[in-house]
C-alpha cells in the first residue's frame, strides 16, 4: 500500500496503525469521561504485590490478543492448499510466526505465571508483601518495557523474522539486515533482566519471610513451584542475557562469534537451548504447582505424597539442565551425545509421571466439587500425558531425524506449552480471581470458556501430529494439493477460530461479573491454605497479626476444629512499601535507549545510557529505607 | 529481640548474593566462549598480544585493593570514621590505577591491530575483560557515591548496610579478575 509521505508500506500495517490509534483514542476518552485517571494513577506508583501480580496478568492478556491474532493469520494463511491470504507469505510469514513464538512465550506466559507468583505466594506464605516492593516494580516495568520494545517493531515494518530461536546465522546481520532481530534482542533482553529480578525476590521472600511454624515443608505447592522456578530463572536466564549480547556483538559491532569462518552457529544453538530448556520447565512447573493446589482444594483432601511432589519437582528442575541437546539431535554432535540426552530427557517423565498419579490419588476418594478452577485442571490432565507422551517419542534421537522440524514438534510443544501453562494459567485466574478484585468470575461462562477451549485446542493440534508424520515441515507458509495434507490442515483452522471464540466468553464474563456482581468474603471456595484467610482483595498489608501455623493446609484444619488460626508472637518487620514513579520512568529510558541501539543512533545510545546509569544514583539518594533506619536510631 | 534494621539488611544481604550467583553465570558463560574460541585458527595468537608487564601490575592494584577495603570493613565494625576514610580512599585510588591500566591495555592492543573483529580469540577478549572493566568502573562510581553518602548524615546502620553490600560486589569482582588471570592470561604468558 502507497502511504503519502513515507514510501510501499504493508496494508497489515497502516491497518494495524489506523486501529491502534482509533482504540488509543476511545480508550483515552473512556477513561477520562469514567475518571479513571487516578486509578491509573495509584497502579502505576504502587509497589503493592496484589496490584503489580494484577497489572502482570492484564497486560499479559493484552499481548495475548496480539500473539493470538498472529496465530489466526497464521491458520488462515495455512487453512488450503496454496493459499494468498492477505500479506502473510514469504517474509511475512517469517515474522508473523517469529512474533507470535516469541510474544506468547515471553510476554504472555511468562507475566500470567509471574503475575499469579505475585498475588498469591506472599498471602499463601503469610507474608505481607515481597522482600523488596520497589525491585517488584522495577521488575515489572521492565518487563513493560521489554514487551513494548518488541512489539513496536511490527508497527515501524521491522518485526524480527529469524524465529523465536534466533538461530544463528540467519539472526545475524549478514543474512537478516535491517533494524528487526535488534527489536527481539532488545526486548527480550530487558524484559529478562525483569525477570531475573523477580525470580530474586521470590527466593528471598520465600526464604525469609514466611510465617511463623510455616516450614519448608508445610508449604503449600505453589509456593513450593514457585522456589525451584526462582532457581531455574536464576541460573538460565543469564545465559540468554549473555548469548543475546553475544549476538549483539556480531550484529552491531563486526564480531563473528556465531558465523563466518571464525564463528560457529551451532555455538548459538547451545547457549539458546541451555537458556531455552530451563526455560520451558520455568514456564510448565508454576502451572504444576497451581493444579496441585486447585485439585486439593477441590477434592477436599491433602494433596496425595506432598513429599514426593516436591521432589518431583526438585529432580525435573535439575534434569531440565542436562536435557539442552535434545532440541539438537540433528545438528551432528554424535551418538554417544546423543544417546546421553535422550536418556536424561526421558528420565524426566519419571518425576513428571509420579505428578500426574499424584494428582489422580488426590482426587481418589476425595469430595470431588467441579468448579471451572477444577475443570481446567482436569482437562490439563489427559491433554499434558498426550504432550508428555509425544515428548518421549521426540527423545528417541534415531526417530528425532524423522519428527525434526515437522508439525509433530509443533503439536508437541503446544500440547505442554496450552495444555499445561496456559491451562494452568487460566485455573489460577479462576481459582484466584477473589483476591485479585474482590470478586468471582461467573461459573457458567467460566466453564463455556472452557469446553470451547478445549475442545478447539484438540482440534487444532491434535491433526498437526498427522501433519507432521506425514512429512509437513513447520515454517512454511503453504503446501501443494498433492501433500496430501489439505483436510488436516483446515480441521486445525477451525479448532484455532473455535479457540479464539472461546476468549469471547472470557470477555463477556469479565464484564457480567464487574457490573452486577457484589464482593465476596474471604474463603469463597472454601480454601485449605493462608491466603483465604485475608480479605478479597487483601488489604495492602493484610496479616495482622501474623498467624501461626503447625501443619500443612493448616488454615482447613483450624476450620475443622472450628478454631481460628492462632497469632504468633514474633513478628518480624514487614517489607517497606513506596508510592513511586521512578519504575516507570525507567522504562521509559530503557525504551529511549533501546532505540538508540537498534537503529544505531549513538547519540540516543548515549543519553540514554546516562541516564539509566544516573538512575542508580537517583535510587541511591531517595532510599525509602532511610525513614525506617532513622526511626530505629531515634528510639 | 533482633532490631528490624538486622531483618531488614539480611534480606537485602540475600538478595544481593543471588544477584552475584547471576552474574557469576554470566561471566561463566563468557569464560566458556574465550575457551571454546581461544587460540583461533587464524590471525593474532594470544602469546603475542599479551604482555606480562601490564597483567602483573593490573593485578597488583586490583588485589591489593580488597586488601585496603577490609581496613574500611573494621572501621565499620568498631565505628572509626577514620578507618572508613581510610579504607574507600586507597581501595578508590588502587582501583582507578587498575583501570587507568586496564584502558592503556585495551587502547595498545587496539593500535596494535589486535582489534575486536580480528578474530574470535579478540572478540571473547575484549567482550569478558571488558564487562569485568566496566565492572570496576561500575564499581569506582559506586565508591564515590558512598563516599557522598558518608559526608551526609545517613542513619548509621543504613550506611553500613550500603558500605557492606558494596564490599561483597568489590570482592566478588576481585574473584572474577583472579579467574581471568588463571584462564584468559597464564596459559599464554607462561
Amino acid at each position: 500500500m502507497n502511504v503519502p509521505f513515507i514510501g510501499e508500506v504493508p496494508s497489515d500495517i497502516v491497518v494495524s496503525w489506523i486501529v491502534t490509534v482509533l482504540l488509543g483514542i476511545f480508550i483515552m476518552w473512556w477513561m477520562t469521561s469514567r475518571r479513571k485517571w487516578p486509578l491509573v494513577g495509584e497502579y502505576v506508583t504502587t509497589t503493592d504485590n496484589r496490584k503489580i501480580g494484577t497489572m502482570y496478568i492484564l497486560l499479559a492478556m493484552v499481548f495475548f490478543i496480539r500473539g493470538g491474532m498472529d496465530a489466526m493469520f497464521i491458520r488462515t494463511q495455512l487453512a488450503v492448499p496454496e493459499n494468498e491470504f492477505w500479506v502473510f507469505q514469504s517474509q511475512k510469514y517469517n515474522e508473523v510466526f517469529t512474533t507470535h513464538g516469541t510474544v506468547m512465550i515471553f510476554f504472555v506466559a511468562m507475566p500470567l505465571l509471574i503475575g499469579l507468583m505475585n498475588i498469591a505466594v506472599p498471602l499463601q506464605l503469610g507474608a505481607n508483601d515481597l522482600a523488596f516492593p520497589y525491585l517488584n516494580s522495577i521488575s515489572f516495568w521492565l518487563f513493560v518495557a521489554g514487551g513494548v520494545i518488541f512489539n513496536m517493531a511490527f508497527f515501524f515494518n521491522a518485526a524480527p523474522n529469524a524465529g523465536w530461536t534466533s538461530y544463528a546465522p540467519l539472526a545475524t546481520d549478514t543474512y537478516t539486515t535491517g533494524p528487526n532481530n535488534n527489536y527481539y534482542i532488545f526486548g527480550l533482553q530487558i524484559s529478562g533482566l525483569g525477570t531475573i529480578f523477580t525470580a530474586i525476590n521470590m527466593i528471598v521472600t520465600i526464604v525469609r519471610l514466611r510465617a511463623p511454624g510455616m516450614k519448608m515443608t508445610r508449604m503449600p505447592l505453589f509456593s513450593w513451584a514457585t522456589l525451584i522456578t526462582s532457581i531455574l530463572i536464576l541460573i538460565a536466564f543469564p545465559v540468554l542475557t549473555i548469548s543475546l549480547l553475544l549476538l549483539t556483538f556480531d550484529r552491531l559491532y563486526g564480531t563473528s562469534f556465531f558465523l563466518g569462518e571464525y564463528g560457529n552457529p551451532v555455538y548459538w544453538q547451545h547457549l539458546f537451548w541451555i537458556f531455552g530448556h530451563p526455560e520451558v520447565y520455568i514456564l510448565i512447573l508454576p502451572a504444576f504447582g497451581i493444579f496441585s493446589d486447585i485439585i486439593s482444594t477441590f477434592s477436599k483432601k491433602r494433596v496425595y505424597g506432598y513429599t514426593s511432589m516436591v521432589i518431583a519437582i526438585c529432580l525435573i528442575g535439575l534434569l531440565g539442565f542436562m536435557v539442552w541437546a535434545h532440541h539438537m539431535f540433528t545438528v551432528g554432535l554424535g551418538a554417544l551425545a546423543n544417546a546421553i540426552f535422550a536418556i536424561t530427557t526421558m528420565l524426566i517423565a519419571v518425576p513428571t509421571g509420579i505428578k500426574i498419579f499424584n494428582w489422580l490419588f488426590t482426587m481418589r476418594r476425595g469430595v470431588v466439587r467441579i468448579t471451572t478452577p477444577m475443570l481446567f485442571s482436569l482437562g490439563f490432565i489427559p491433554t499434558f500425558v498426550i504432550g508428555g507422551v509425544t515428548g518421549v517419542m521426540l527423545a528417541v534421537a534415531a526417530a528425532d531425524y524423522q519428527y525434526h522440524d515437522s508439525y509433530f514438534v509443533v503439536a508437541h510443544f503446544h500440547y505442554t506449552m496450552i495444555g499445561g501453562t496456559i491451562l494452568g494459567a487460566f485455573a489460577g485466574i479462576y481459582y484466584w480471581y477473589p483476591k485479585m478484585t474482590g470478586k468471582m468470575l461467573d461459573e457458567k461462562l467460566g466453564k463455556w470458556h472452557f469446553w470451547l477451549f478445549i475442545i478447539g485446542f484438540h482440534l487444532t493440534f491434535m491433526p498437526q501430529h498427522f501433519a507432521g508424520l506425514n512429512g509437513m515441515p513447520r515454517r512454511v507458509y503453504t503446501y501443494t494439493w498433492e501433500d496430501g495434507l489439505f483436510l488436516l490442515n483446515f480441521v486445525s483452522t477451525i479448532g484455532a477460530f473455535l479457540m479464539g471464540a472461546s476468549m469471547l466468553f472470557v470477555a463477556w464474563n469479565l464484564y457480567k461479573t464487574h457490573r452486577y456482581t457484589d464482593k465476596v468474603g474471604p474463603d469463597p471456595w472454601d480454601g485449605r491454605t493462608l491466603e483465604w484467610t485475608v480479605d478479597s482483595p487483601p488489604s495492602e498489608h493484610p496479616f495482622h497479626p501474623i498467624p501461626k501455623v503447625d501443619s500443612i493446609d493448616a488454615y482447613w484444619y483450624s476450620k475443622l476444629d472450628k478454631k481460628p488460626l492462632p497469632s504468633s508472637e514474633e513478628i518480624r518487620p514487614s517489607p517497606i512499601p513506596v508510592k513511586t514513579i521512578q519504575p516507570l520512568v525507567l522504562a521509559g529510558i530503557l525504551i529511549f535507549m533501546s532505540i538508540g541501539f537498534i537503529y544505531q543512533w549513538v547519540w540516543m545510545q548515549v543519553i540514554g545510557g546516562s541516564l539509566a546509569l544516573g538512575f542508580f544514583i537517583l535510587r541511591s539518594l531517595t532510599d525509602e529505607r532511610e525513614k525506617t533506619y532513622r526511626e530505629e536510631e531515634e528510639s | 529481640m533482633k532490631e528490624n534494621t538486622a531483618y531488614l539488611f539480611e534480606d537485602k544481604r540475600l538478595g544481593f548474593f543471588l544477584y552475584l550467583v547471576v552474574e557469576a553465570i554470566m561471566f561463566a558463560t563468557l569464560f566458556a566462549t574465550y575457551i571454546i574460541y581461544t587460540p583461533a585458527s587464524r590471525g593474532a595468537d594470544p602469546s603475542e598480544v599479551y604482555e606480562l608487564r601490564t597483567v602483573v601490575l593490573t593485578s597488583i592494584f586490583l588485589l591489593s585493593s580488597s586488601g585496603t577495603l577490609l581496613i574500611a570493613e573494621r572501621g565499620l565494625k568498631n565505628w572509626s570514621r577514620m578507618k572508613i576514610w581510610i579504607g574507600l580512599g586507597a581501595t578508590f585510588l588502587l582501583g582507578g590505577a587498575f583501570m587507568v591500566l586496564e584502558v592503556h591495555e585495551f587502547y595498545k592492543y587496539w593500535s596494535e591491530g589486535y582489534t575486536l573483529s580480528m578474530n574470535n580469540f579478540l572478540s571473547s577478549f575484549y567482550v569478558l575483560v571488558g564487562l569485568h572493566a566496566s565492572h570496576v568502573a561500575f564499581g569506582l562510581a559506586w565508591m564515590i557515591l558512598l563516599m557522598f553518602q558518608f559526608t551526609k548524615q545517613l542513619p548509621r546502620a543504613l550506611f553500613i548496610e550500603k558500605h557492606k553490600i558494596f564490599n561483597y560486589y568489590w570482592h566478588f569482582v576481585d574473584v572474577i579478575w583472579v579467574l581471568i588471570i588463571c584462564i584468559v592470561y597464564a596459559p599464554y604468558l607462561f
